[in-house]
């Protein structure tokens, strides 16, 4: 079973590269689940056609007879989505409700099929959201980031999280490498690609910025569903297909802050 | 790794030193914000320390009981509902304090018991140890809020409020008699006891004491703001020791506006009642001991006093004797201690 988490700056279309992802993979004919950790539990609207679906955390304490049925729902091309939930802004703490999130999927024996793709709140903010990334679940991270500086501050972020808990014995978490999420900018492609050469690793895929994106989002579907033979679906589908091919996983090396600044504004 | 990983043990929970405080109220209820564990282990000390005070009060305090569920969406309804029940008892306080577990994940308690239909009646504490806090913390920070709690009056003459005395502590009760024997030869009198089974009414009654007294200098602080507040002088201790005893004296005679000569014969008084009681001991006179270890920084001094007053010697072959685990209070500490003495050299 393969378990990759896609991290990134919040906004930066974490969900919609998940999404779109686990929509590729179910087209392989591959077992998918998807589990959004974000108490905003929007990552599998798209592949639920636009439905919230109930979170585990809004049930496990209202239920003591809660089954994976209850949490997990079937959505576009079979992919079995879940969604964390957590605590309404301002209150609570929703890093632990990460773990409990992951505790009782663990319990249930709900972690299984050849790929699962764990979407991350925005930055490693506690160590709740770097829980998809201990304990043997998530064995390869990719980052999501565009060229914008604070994109890439958060991403550089959770390299120094992959890098502490690569130090772990029982840690097995690697960065499987960076996706560009474009947002047109000059020479995006170029700086995205000497973020990751510079933190040893990759740049894995390019998504260039396409209304088809928003269109499928319109009407409450991936762009692999909404629109199969678009260029933008074929993006996707690539990207699906590198990472099921790779195999280079490395611990990465964060920037200091000077050196990123100074990057960000060589490209500009 | 802490420079005080050895040190720490000793600080305490700071959850458990505002509990010492604050559900022994009478008339008034504990709320406590936290995990039931959190309760327990305190109470388990806090009953233990009862037992061995001939304390059988059994306090009234209800727990939110916080649980993974309140750590996630937070816990805030829960103690909303904990206050509604504690409301429900119409107790003339309630007193709320937390674990650590609130301010970790940011309920806002302040802005809950505020907002409570029973908000002039309840007194917020926030008692998170993990925020640097100790045991002596969570005492003074419960003492504080109550103090603050009662209004600002016109000094009464004549006069005195004790503040910090332990609801838990052993010989409390010894302690402050020998306090009220001495403040009665300035002419004075005790009307708080703040918080020794200090009532509602009581506590009110703070602000009209001419003069502040503290039980001991673990509330300075606490003390000195609590003195601001109400305009009053603050001594910082208890007495101690024969010559601590003449020093209080005219400290407490001074901070409370008794005339010179009355000072002057209070002392006197009890430097004649100290020749007295130190007369019961001398067959001491000449006697070389030992002291042990000193549980608490002061006692030796007090003990070196005594032995430098009977004419007795210090020395390593001397009979080993013990110091008082608790700082000897007033003249009657020390003779306690001396009766101590002598049963060692006399029995062995």
């Amino acid at each position: 079973m393969r378990q990759i988490a896609l991290y990134g700056k919040g906004g930066i279309g974490k969900s919609t590269t998940s999404a779109n992802l686990s929509a590729a993979f179910s087209e392989m004919d591959l077992d998918v689940m998807q589990i959004g950790c974000d108490p905003k539990h929007d990552s599998t609207r798209m592949l639920m056609h636009g439905r919230w679906i109930p979170t585990v955390l809004e049930q496990m304490y209202e239920r003591k007879d809660l089954t994976a049925e209850d949490v997990i729902f079937t959505g576009f091309g079979g992919v079995r989505c879940v969604e964390a939930g957590g605590p309404e802004p301002g209150i609570g703490c929703a890093g632990r409700g990460i773990i409990a999130t992951f505790q009782l999927l663990e319990k249930m024996k709900a972690l299984y099929g050849n790929v699962v793709v764990y979407d991350v709140l925005g930055d490693v903010v506690c160590g709740g959201f770097a829980m998809p990334m201990r304990d043997g679940y998530a064995q390869e991270v990719y980052l999501v980031t565009s060229g914008e500086l604070m994109s890439l501050y958060a991403a550089n972020n959770i390299c120094k999280a992959i890098a502490r808990l690569s130090q772990r014995s029982t840690a097995r978490c690697r960065l499987g490498g960076v996706i560009c999420n474009s947002k047109n900018m000059d020479n995006e492609r170029e700086l995205v690609a000497e973020f990751a050469h510079r933190i040893g690793s990759n740049l894995v895929q390019f998504i260039p910025r396409d209304k088809a994106v928003q269109a499928a989002e319109v009407n409450q579907m991936t762009v692999i569903e909404h629109a199969p033979q678009s260029p933008q679906a074929e993006v996707y589908r690539e990207l699906a297909k590198t990472i099921l091919a790779n195999e280079d996983l490395r611990i990465p090396k964060a920037l200091e802050l000077d050196e990123l600044e100074h990057l960000a504004r060589e490209y500009l | 790794m802490p420079e005080n990983i050895y040190e720490a043990r000793m600080a305490g929970c700071t959850l458990t030193g505002a509990l010492s405080v604050a559900c022994f109220i009478p008339g008034a209820v504990a709320v406590v914000h936290a995990p039931q564990g959190c309760v327990h282990q305190t109470f388990s000390i806090l009953h233990a320390m009862a037992n061995e005070s001939d304390l059988w009060t059994v306090p009234e305090i209800l727990v939110s009981d916080i649980s993974d569920r309140e750590v996630i969406f937070g816990g805030e309804e829960r103690l909303s509902a904990t206050l509604d029940t504690a409301a429900a008892k119409k107790p003339d306080l309630i007193v709320v304090v937390t674990s650590c577990v609130p301010e970790t994940i940011g309920d806002d308690c302040g802005v809950i018991c505020s907002r409570h239909p029973y908000a002039d009646r309840i007194v917020y504490v926030p008692t998170s140890g993990f925020l640097g806090g100790s045991a002596k913390d969570g005492e003074n920070a419960v003492l504080e809020a109550l103090a603050t709690h009662a209004p600002v009056r016109e000094p009464v003459p004549g006069t005195v409020a004790l503040i910090g005395e332990k609801n838990l502590e052993s010989e409390a009760d010894q302690n402050y008699a020998e306090v009220e024997r001495l403040l009665n030869r300035l002419g004075l009198r005790v009307t708080v006891r703040f918080c020794r089974n200090c009532d509602y009414a009581t506590l009110m009654q703070l602000g009209t004491a001419a003069c502040f007294i503290l039980r001991d200098d673990r509330a300075a602080d606490a003390g000195k703001r609590i003195g601001e507040r109400f305009g009053r002088p603050v001594i910082s201790e208890f007495p101690h020791g024969l010559s601590g005893c003449l020093t209080f004296l005219r400290a407490a005679g001074e901070a409370c506006g008794v005339v010179e000569e009355r000072i002057a014969a209070a002392i006197a008084e009890e430097t004649a009642y100290q020749g007295s009681m130190l007369e019961k001991f001398a067959n001491l006179s000449g006697t070389a001991v030992f002291l042990g270890a000193e549980p608490f920084t002061g006692t030796a001094e007090v003990a070196r006093e005594a032995i430098a007053r009977l004419d007795m010697q210090e020395s390593t072959d001397g009979f080993s004797i013990r110091l008082p685990f608790y700082l000897p209070i007033g003249t009657a500490g020390v003779e306690k201690m001396l009766y101590l003495w002598r049963r060692t050299v006399n029995n062995g």
